[in-house]
């Protein structure tokens, strides 16, 4: 074959690829639409049969048949859209009947696939409509190695209260990444009673390094089991764990947290003061409007904006004291009372949140 | 004279044989990438994600520049993101227009102290503003020192672990930062991470928003669609799977702030900052021998106003070019080097012989075969073969990030707009890319002549029903494709 030949062979391979792809772009523009146009009616019918169900007009069968028409992945789409504007009781009922379907059958043994999207699918499937013979699945698919299987299974903890998937995931918490970890954490609020348990024993080890992250999501939970533990932990020498802990105690009004808190307000480190006096601001007690006031007399710019902040929530007695600071002698606290004297009410909230 | 114009047609055709096979490469990579991105994008329940407090807080840098007319714009879009932790840094860089007092007025600054140790050298701050409306928002008017600098002072004031640089003349999409987070919150050891730029060009925008996406009919910024669909959905992700992802667009990356700190900040001499950056990156933490990854996800989407004349074009591609040579020159260290990895081995071999070379190498090659079918060396029907399979080559590649764009995201829902897609990546390689090819050889000129000047660009502005703004004004243009 001469070099020309060859270049013909090329050109004329090139051209066919072309035309083909050119082909293949619009035969794919086509089917979706008339994809979309099939399914179209039956994502209608759906929603139509999950509303009247939702609202007790409909028999939970209607669901059932029409999750069953769509393809699989749209169905379970569709069942975390709704599970989101469901009652727990009522959708757990859903669950329930969803568990003898033949496509959720597939869904489920989908959860040993060598394919991480038909694992993520199952997930996805059992983060929302997992029963308590899901366990041994779901505990599977929390160890799997693909995070965005984990992420997924993690989510159905909202809904499966388990000691032991709440156990598992608590003993993975502190060996994932920072966002993992965090996104853990708010799955695993909804289950409480097991994890405060768990936490209770963790806060027993103080030389613990995973000891900041567990401090860190315990404070999330707002549990007044954890108020006593926090208040132990004022004086940890790890200044992460006492920012935490400064953080967390503006969630629990109560006199040994003030105690704890007035102590953390005189840390040598300013992210521990700030965060000491946010939360002193937060419980509001009129006898630490003093210690909030010197506060605003702090080295350090973020203290005195959270002294100043945390006085507008001890009201007309904050309010005074800012007032009568916006014309005191002191210039970094003068400037502070009047610059948060002129916050409007949104930037105060903003602040706050 | 015929066996050296043998000769060199031989080396000049294994060049491309071999640059050739490197794109049907990344062709390759981009399909198994582009599967898993589309599965996660699509198996996101981001109504969950916003309701989580688990997403990183994220500090938005955006560096203005004479942005009078679209910063107040800019800002509120910004300001009304779907994400639930983060704050705004806009640095007004010695703009001689009204800037600072558009955002003055409409955002109700009040001046604050500093309250943050200057990390990164910069020029002078003038002062720092607060909003008494937005707490988000900080400003930081400063003495010009161009983008690079900007972003430095940005990135001192930045009180978040991650900062995401972008120009205030881009539209971010609603959900994007979320988007953009996604590999954190899969628990992976993120340096950086980028992600799509789309041309704005022709879209209808309404407050901020892309509300349509269309593709410019006007055949410049049309075109350009299809090289930013190539730049992105296919290059880009087939580079993921190579692990040496060399370039985040400035106009639309996200980077972990500890790590920018410690490779000093942009580098304010680079005139293609964000590719500098990239690199620095990349050798810092191969140094360092941290475990790391570059990604760039196609889902989260960034859009962009790409230049509309011939002669801003040119500037812009010579600039960009320009830094590319200047960028390769510095770190030739990384070349070839095994200490460097994948990006010592495979990136910057393919940036320095393929990306910078190519546009010399092509003209070269013209050149050549001209002088050879004038001088009769060559055989004519050999020669417009040659050049028609090249060409062809060229559309094949512009097809296939089409095809990806419509398996994937189907950003351009009208057939008339996938039409016009299917006609620009046809038509690209008959006379534009030649006159790319030919700004980007003019680049290594200035290079030569050292020159460093960003050169100022017209910009038009966004208006709502995809019409432009009839006052131009000049700016700093994004560095968006590249």
């Amino acid at each position: 074959m001469t070099n020309l030949q060859f270049l013909w062979v090329v050109a004329v391979a090139q051209g066919v690829l072309l035309v083909a792809l050119i082909i293949l772009i619009i035969l794919n523009r086509w089917f979706r639409l008339r994809r979309s146009a099939r399914l179209q009616p039956r994502r209608r019918e759906l929603d139509a049969a999950m509303q009247g169900w939702a609202m007790g007009r409909a028999p939970a069968a209607e669901v059932e048949r029409a999750l069953a028409r769509l393809p699989v992945s749209l169905a379970v789409d569709a069942l975390v859209t709704w599970s989101a504007r469901v009652p727990g009781e009522r959708w757990q009922d859903l669950s329930r009947v969803l568990a003898n379907q033949w496509w959720t059958r597939v869904v489920r043994t989908n959860n040993r696939s060598a394919r991480w999207w038909k694992r993520l699918e199952c997930a996805r499937f059992l983060s929302v409509a997992a029963t308590p013979h899901d366990i041994g699945r779901v505990l599977r698919l929390l160890h799997d190695d693909h995070p965005a299987v984990q992420i997924a299974a993690a989510n159905t903890l909202e809904r499966l209260t388990s000691p032991i998937l709440v156990t598992a995931a608590l003993e993975q918490l502190p060996l994932l990444g920072t966002t993992v970890q965090a996104y853990y954490a708010s799955a695993l609020k909804k289950a409480r009673p097991a994890v405060v348990r768990h936490l209770q024993q963790l806060f027993r080890r103080p030389d613990d390094p995973r000891l900041p992250r567990v401090v860190e999501f315990a404070a999330r939970l707002e549990h007044p089991d954890l108020r006593a533990p926090f208040t132990a932990l004022a004086t940890h020498r790890d200044p992460e764990v006492r920012s935490q802990v400064a953080r967390a105690l503006g969630k629990y009004p109560h006199a040994e947290s003030v105690v704890a808190l007035r102590l953390l307000a005189q840390d040598g480190l300013w992210p521990v003061r700030a965060q000491a006096i946010r939360s002193l601001g937060m419980i509001a007690d009129p006898a630490t409007v003093q210690l909030v006031r010197d506060a605003l007399r702090d080295g350090e710019w973020w203290v005195r904006l959270r002294a100043g902040l945390a006085l507008t929530r001890f009201g007309a007695a904050g309010r005074n004291v800012l007032l009568a600071v916006e014309v005191g002698a002191h210039e970094a606290s003068r400037d502070m009372a009047r610059l948060v004297l002129g916050l409007s009410p949104q930037a105060l909230a903003e602040y706050a949140a | 004279m015929s066996p050296v114009i043998h000769g060199a047609d031989l080396a000049i055709l294994l060049y491309f044989l071999v640059l050739n096979s490197f794109y049907a490469l990344l062709l390759v990579l981009s399909i198994p990438e582009i599967w898993e991105q589309t599965r996660l994008a699509e198996d996101e329940d981001f109504q969950r994600l916003m309701q989580s407090d688990a997403l990183p807080p994220i500090s938005i840098l955006v560096p203005a520049h004479n942005e009078s007319a679209t910063i107040e714009a800019s800002v509120t879009a910004i300001l009304t993101l779907e994400y639930r932790n983060f704050e705004i840094i806009v640095v007004n860089d010695g703009s001689k227009d009204d800037t600072l007092e558009r955002l003055r007025h409409a955002f109700d600054l009040y001046e604050v102290p500093r309250t943050y140790p200057e990390t990164i050298a910069t020029k002078p701050l003038r002062a720092l503003y607060r909003s008494r409306a937005r707490t988000r928002l900080m400003v930081i008017d400063k003495e010009n020192g161009g983008k690079a600098d900007s972003l430095n002072a940005a990135v001192n004031a930045s009180r978040f672990p991650l900062v995401i640089a972008v120009d205030a003349d881009t539209l971010i999409e609603p959900d994007a930062l979320l988007r953009l987070t996604r590999p954190f919150l899969l628990g992976r050891h993120i340096a950086a991470v980028g992600g799509t730029v789309r041309v704005a060009n022709g879209c209808t925008v309404k407050d901020g928003r892309v509300t349509d996406a269309r593709v410019s009919g006007r055949f410049l910024p049309g075109v350009q669609v299809v090289e930013y669909l190539r730049a992105f959905l296919f290059g880009r992700l087939g580079w993921n799977r190579l692990g040496g992802t060399l370039v985040i667009s400035g106009a639309f990356g996200l980077f972990r702030k500890e790590y920018l700190h410690a490779i000093g900040g942009y580098r304010t001499t680079s005139v293609v900052e964000d590719l500098d950056l990239v690199v620095r990156l990349h050798r810092y933490l191969r140094q360092h021998k941290q475990h790391y990854e570059i990604p760039f996800i196609p889902d989260p989407v960034a859009w962009t106003e790409v230049p509309e004349s011939a002669r801003i074009l040119s500037r812009q591609r010579e600039r960009w070019h320009r830094g590319l040579v200047a960028a390769m020159w510095l770190y030739k260290g990384m070349l070839f080097n095994p200490r460097y990895g994948r990006v010592g081995l495979i990136a910057m071999p393919f940036f320095t012989f393929g990306e910078t070379l190519a546009p010399l190498v092509e003209v070269v090659g013209y050149v050549i075969t001209l002088g050879g079918l004038l001088l009769g060396a060559v055989n004519v029907n050999f020669a417009l073969l040659f050049v028609l399979v090249a060409w062809g080559y060229g559309m094949l590649l512009s097809l296939w990030a089409v095809v990806l764009e419509e398996v994937s995201f189907q950003r351009y829902r009208r057939f008339g707009d996938l039409g016009r897609l299917l006609l620009f990546a046809t038509l690209e390689n008959f006379g534009y890319r030649q006159r790319t090819v030919w700004w980007r050889v003019k680049a290594f000129w200035l290079v030569f002549r050292q020159k460093q000047a960003w050169g100022e660009m017209t910009r038009k502005g966004f208006e709502s029903a995809g019409k432009q703004v009839t006052e131009p004004s000049t700016a700093r243009r994004a560095d968006a494709q590249r």
